[in-house]
């Protein structure tokens, strides 16, 4: 066998669990390391080589700063990898996004936090850098993580399931949540995670981006059918795709948790926001 | 075939004296309702529940099922090869206790599907080993029900056993000489006598009132109807309904088509061939290389399927593609359904209702 393609691991604005989950994986197929030589990894190793292959990045992009280094690694990298929802969709972390981003900065940072930390909005990584596959998910799906880099080693398509997670839903054979009083995204979500938590008996929160053909106006007839506001609803549909409702163009489906004016008194921040006096 | 009683308490000892034969399943509680499951004790078996999300299909062609192993092997020196093996999944002596009638037309359907033209070795080697027990439906599962309409009230000749609740015992009849010979050789019956076989009409002709018809037109009625209707403006409205999800295709007991994919293990090396439940309601499936989808629209897709359970089925295999079990009813959150499908398009073609 030629020598082993070599792999790194980056991360961005994020919690740094989809690699956490690689390096799980790593527990259960260590047999991965036969097929891949990693050179970068803070997770798991404290080298850190600079002639990668394929680099797979975790977290958005919401600093200014951001946008150098995730150039340099496209400029190094024969194929970029989105991983987990933040990095794929701007994720959580782009809730950030319905404040001006003074506000949020200040809320998070406090009074003087503008000066400290930069910020701006938070983006997918494929809005700064071309991206060649995606691994979805909070966090990803170790299995699905490993296919899709089998594929690429094989220099196939890294390709995604594309229909919503109902299908793996009765696979399982789960009772419909939305029957039985609990919301569930499933209907609009992208499916591949085994619609773990639709098991477990949580409603889908669209962590793994839409399905291509979300039918968001009869998802909404059906959460609005749980006695859910359309404020609620909103709410629901922006936790993990706030980026991808702002994408959606004009008019924005999205009320935002302040009010439509978004001048609204910010809430306070119970630990980052010390008092100044 | 011959009648036996079979008094109720002694369904658990036959339940048992099967246990260490073979496989038994059949349907159990569930936290919100009943599923066929395995039955690890006799007293979880149900054999009078209303319905199950999935059938008992998954038991004849499961939702992943691998159909052949392949490995890398390379000689010394010599040129690499590929070695497949065979692999025939879940091939054990099974039996399905409790199969509604709906539920047992949409087995005697996929043995069609599966056995006429191209025979499919391993749904084949599968059911060769499967006993059926069935259970007469003397009341409406729910709402979603409509076998009266399709004609599915009644036990298709495919049964090994079939179990009619007559209060304290059920009366079983036995559809195959194999069926018979499980009973007499782990149940303790009696064979029915004369009056026996009087209070068994009686039972099934009380049956019939308390199903309702759902349908404006006869089931006979709806190959023509579907082709009248193939331009029904009634399509676009249901496409535009449709969250595209599948469901009402996993849970219906006569959808038989699947996906056929590789999954390389670790090493990649070797893997494994499977094939996976699939569903024409997916954008995917009618897609094809090139990028071409014959049918790109979600109306499209509702109408095939429709198209292929009250039509094309019928025109290939003798018999229509829907049992009137109404999973797909229950199964669907903007509320799809069959009867008010095949009435709507009845109603938009303005036909005499044929009844």
């Amino acid at each position: 066998m030629a020598t082993k393609p070599k792999i790194a691991f980056f991360d961005f604005t994020s919690c740094e669990g989809c690699q956490l989950t690689v390096v799980d994986l790593l527990q259960t197929h260590l047999g991965l390391l036969d097929l891949v030589e990693i050179v970068q990894f803070r997770e798991a190793m404290s080298e850190k080589g600079e002639d990668y292959q394929i680099a797979f990045i975790e977290g958005s992009c919401t600093r200014k700063s951001d946008e150098a280094r995730l150039q340099k690694i496209r400029a190094q990298a024969a194929v970029v990898v989105a991983l987990g929802a933040c990095a794929h969709l701007g994720g959580v972390n782009a809730l950030k996004n319905y404040w001006p981003i003074e506000k949020a900065q200040r809320y998070v940072y406090g009074e003087h936090g503008q000066d400290a930390y930069e910020s701006y909005p938070a983006r997918p990584i494929s809005a700064v850098i071309p991206v060649d596959a995606v691994i979805p998910g909070c966090p990803i799906d170790r299995h699905e993580f490993l296919r899709i880099v089998q594929l690429l080693l094989q220099g196939r398509a890294p390709h995604l399931p594309d229909y919503p997670l109902c299908v793996e839903c009765k696979f399982k054979e789960n009772a419909c949540l939305n029957y039985h009083g609990i919301p569930c995204l499933g209907p609009i979500t992208r499916a591949g995670c085994d619609a773990i938590c639709p098991s477990y008996g949580d409603g889908c929160e669209g962590c793994r981006g839409w399905a291509p053909e979300a039918n968001f106006a009869y998802m909404r007839e059906i959460l609005r059918g749980h006695g859910l506001s359309d404020a609620d609803i909103d709410a629901r549909f922006t936790m993990f795709n706030h980026y991808q409702f702002q994408q959606m163009g004009e008019p924005a489906p999205v009320t935002t948790p302040l009010g439509p004016d978004r001048t609204a008194p910010l809430p306070t921040s119970t630990f980052a926001a010390p008092k100044e006096d | 075939m011959s009648l036996y009683i079979l008094s109720k308490e002694r369904l658990p000892q036959f339940v048992k004296a099967l246990q260490g034969k073979f496989r038994v399943v059949g349907p159990v509680v569930t936290e919100t309702g009943f599923a066929f499951d395995d039955i690890t004790d006799p007293a979880q078996l149900q054999m009078d529940y209303t319905t199950t999300v999935l059938p008992p299909k998954k038991y004849f062609l499961p939702q992943r099922e691998v159909l052949f192993s392949y490995r890398n092997e390379k000689e010394n020196g010599g040129p690499q090869r590929l070695e497949m093996r065979p692999v025939y999944q879940d091939v054990q002596p099974t039996v399905i206790f409790g199969v509604h009638t709906c539920d047992m037309n949409g087995v005697m359907l996929y043995d069609k599907v599966f056995s006429e033209g191209f025979r499919d070795e391993h749904y084949m080697e599968r059911r060769e080993q499967i006993y059926i027990i069935g259970i007469e439906c003397l009341h409406p599962c729910d709402e979603a029900s409509f076998c009266k309409d399709m004609g599915t009230l009644t036990a298709p000749p495919i049964y090994d056993l079939h179990m009619t609740d007559a209060g304290d015992h059920y009366f079983v009849d036995t559809g195959t000489e194999k069926g018979e010979r499980l009973l007499l050789d782990n149940a303790y019956v009696k064979m029915a006598e004369k009056e026996d076989i009087q209070r068994l009409g009686q039972v099934l002709s009380a049956k019939w009132p308390r199903f309702r018809m759902r349908l404006k037109m006869s089931r006979d009625q709806t190959p023509s109807l579907l082709t009248l209707g193939y331009q029904a403006r009634l399509w676009q409205e249901l496409g535009d309904r449709c969250l595209a999800c599948g469901s009402c295709t996993n849970v219906c007991p006569t959808c038989f088509c699947f996906d056929v994919h590789d999954e390389n293990d670790i090493t990649m090396q070797g893997g494994e061939r499977v094939r996976v439940w699939d569903s024409c309601q997916l954008r995917e499936f009618a897609l094809v290389a090139g990028g071409h989808n014959f049918r790109e629209s979600k109306a499209s897709r509702v109408r095939h399927r429709l198209m292929r359970k009250g039509k094309y089925i019928k025109q290939v295999h003798g018999l229509l593609g829907c049992t009137g079990c109404g999973r797909c009813e229950r199964a669907c959150l903007v509320n799809i359904t069959i009867p008010g499908t095949l009435n709507a398009l009845h109603e938009e073609m303005q036909l005499e209702s044929g009844i």
